[in-house]
């Protein structure tokens, strides 16, 4: 076991998003969160980065304290405008406990480099940020969570936006964090991606949350009672309208 | 002495071509990471609410440099966190907030500066003045100068994430928080220090307009440093003098009109200007 929660109740001030919330995350498991837009998916990745503090309950860690976690936020909390290479941005996952002066080298600038070939950016590598198309940018985000090499990774939609080729491999690289039995947790929206990925779901809604196996949560009335169909989106299920 | 070197005879210029290539060593990458954090409108008002702090400070304590710096930072302080409460807890964001308090902070100084019949005419106070610039403020410049190049050369590395992805930032680093203090009150100190020379109005242009024209030219945060020092130099030198040799024109408006140059060439000219588009 990597992180867990018991009884936790997430949101901004005094206003709750999702009460009573239980969570558990093993190494080489991937937990999708699911729920509705303004469910507090984005909130609950915060509390567990320690951004934003639980209004009630709190994050249990097992291990020695809190691990590095590696994050993958959502395009516009990113400004792609700064004036720096990709390399240099790859880079980054290894500037946590580098200090202020040493250098991004030996086994570490390997790792970048490896980083580069996995993400398939090594062309790109000196390419300034802002030439990069939104694919290239979110396979540089990976390549820098890569370098992290980080226990437990935390990813808000990180196939928004993405044509087939960049999501195929992107989920290649999920694949291969799942081989390494380091955690993911990962808010998704498509049901597909989720049922197709994911050991576990987090389902947020209505100020309630349930988890477990995949298949137990996503269950038709379970994404009504969460908010995630409307009762109309349920009845076309059954008739087979929509999947 | 032929015409063209005759300012250098003069103490007051010497004094004041010394000052302003420090400052702009110093003000540079504060105009650089204001324009990359989109923080220039900030910046600009900030650089109006430090107004009654250093008035009220000049009524009490005549022209102390340390009197002026404490009373500009602790008017800097009052502004900042009250735009931050106002934000926090009313519907008006942030931007609103302090473009209103920067409004209030700005007439409330000329109306104390004028009401209190000040020895420094208003011109100087808000345009800066070369014949302002005596030892303490000098020192204050060298000052200011030290600490900003020695936090940045500390702090370089987080200031890019923060800038670049925040929340990321925040994830990894627990003094994620004070970065952005830590670099409003560098802002505070080089507007303070910029104050004689430039004045309360156009200080700030010395770090807007050679940021923003580097911005066009370069790819890379190092040479962006470096080409926005060089505007920020050459735009002090030339403005400088044309003010010696233009009669009633005050140093402020003449380097920002430079920079302004500097500017308006770089945006038509540049690979990143018109012509990428």
């Amino acid at each position: 076991m990597i992180v867990s929660c018991h009884a936790m109740t997430i949101g901004y001030g005094s206003k709750a998003l999702a009460r009573d919330l239980h969570f558990a995350v093993k190494a080489g498991e991937i937990c999708a969160v699911v729920g509705p837009n303004g469910a507090g998916k984005s909130t609950f990745l915060k509390t567990l980065l320690g951004l934003q503090p639980a209004l009630k309950g709190g994050v249990t860690w097992h291990g020695e304290g809190a691990p590095t976690r590696a994050y993958l936020g959502q395009t516009d909390e990113f400004d792609s405008q700064f004036p720096i290479r990709v390399r240099d941005l790859v880079a980054m996952g290894a500037w946590h406990g580098l200090g202020f002066w040493s250098h991004v080298n030996g086994a570490k600038q390997q790792a970048v480099e490896d980083a580069l070939a996995q993400t398939k950016i090594t062309s790109i590598a000196d390419q300034p940020l802002h030439e990069c198309s939104a694919g290239q940018l979110q396979r540089c985000l990976f390549a820098r969570a890569i370098v992290q090499d980080a226990p437990l990774l935390l990813l808000d939609e990180p196939f928004t936006a993405m044509d087939q080729t960049t999501q195929a491999n992107l989920l290649d690289i999920i694949e291969s964090w799942r081989q390494q039995d380091r955690g993911q947790i990962i808010v998704l929206h498509d049901l597909n991606a989720v049922r197709a990925l994911s050991d576990t779901v987090l389902l947020i809604g209505q100020g309630e949350s349930c988890f477990g196996k995949t298949q137990e949560v996503l269950t038709k009335d379970n994404l009504v009672k969460y908010g995630y169909y409307s009762p109309m989106q349920a009845a076309w299920l059954e008739e087979g309208a929509i999947s | 002495m032929s015409l063209s070197l005759a300012f250098l005879e003069f103490e007051f210029m010497q004094r004041a071509f010394v000052a302003t290539s420090i400052l702009s060593l110093s003000i540079s990458p504060i105009g650089a990471f204001l324009v990359l954090r989109r923080l220039s409108l900030a910046g600009e008002a900030m650089a109006h609410a430090i107004v009654p702090g250093i008035v009220i400070a000049f009524v009490i304590a005549g022209l102390s440099v340390v009197s002026m710096l404490i009373g500009g930072i602790i008017a800097g302080v009052i502004v900042a966190s009250c735009t931050s409460f106002l934000a926090r807890r009313t519907m008006i964001k942030e931007d609103a907030s302090l473009a209103s308090l920067y409004l209030i902070s700005l007439a409330l100084g000329i109306f104390i500066l004028s009401s209190a019949g000040s020895a420094i005419p208003l011109k100087s106070f808000l345009f800066g003045s070369t014949l302002g610039i005596d030892d303490g403020t000098l020192i204050l410049i060298g000052a200011t100068a030290t600490i900003t190049l020695f936090t940045f050369a500390f702090l370089l590395r987080p200031l890019i994430m923060a800038t670049i992805d925040p929340v990321y930032f925040a994830s990894q680093y627990r003094f994620a928080p004070l970065i952005h203090q830590i670099f409003m009150f560098l802002l505070v100190l080089n507007l303070l220090a910029a104050f004689k020379s430039l004045g309360t109005l156009m200080a700030v242009g010395l770090m807007i307009l050679p940021a923003t024209s580097a911005r066009y030219w370069v790819r890379g945060i190092t040479s962006y440093l470096v080409l926005t020092f060089c505007f920020a130099f050459v735009s002090c030198w030339a403005g400088l003098i044309i003010s010696f040799y233009v009669s009633q024109v005050p140093t402020g408006p003449a380097i920002v009109l430079v920079a302004g140059v500097f500017f308006i060439i770089s945006l038509l000219i540049s690979p990143l200007g018109f012509r990428a588009r």
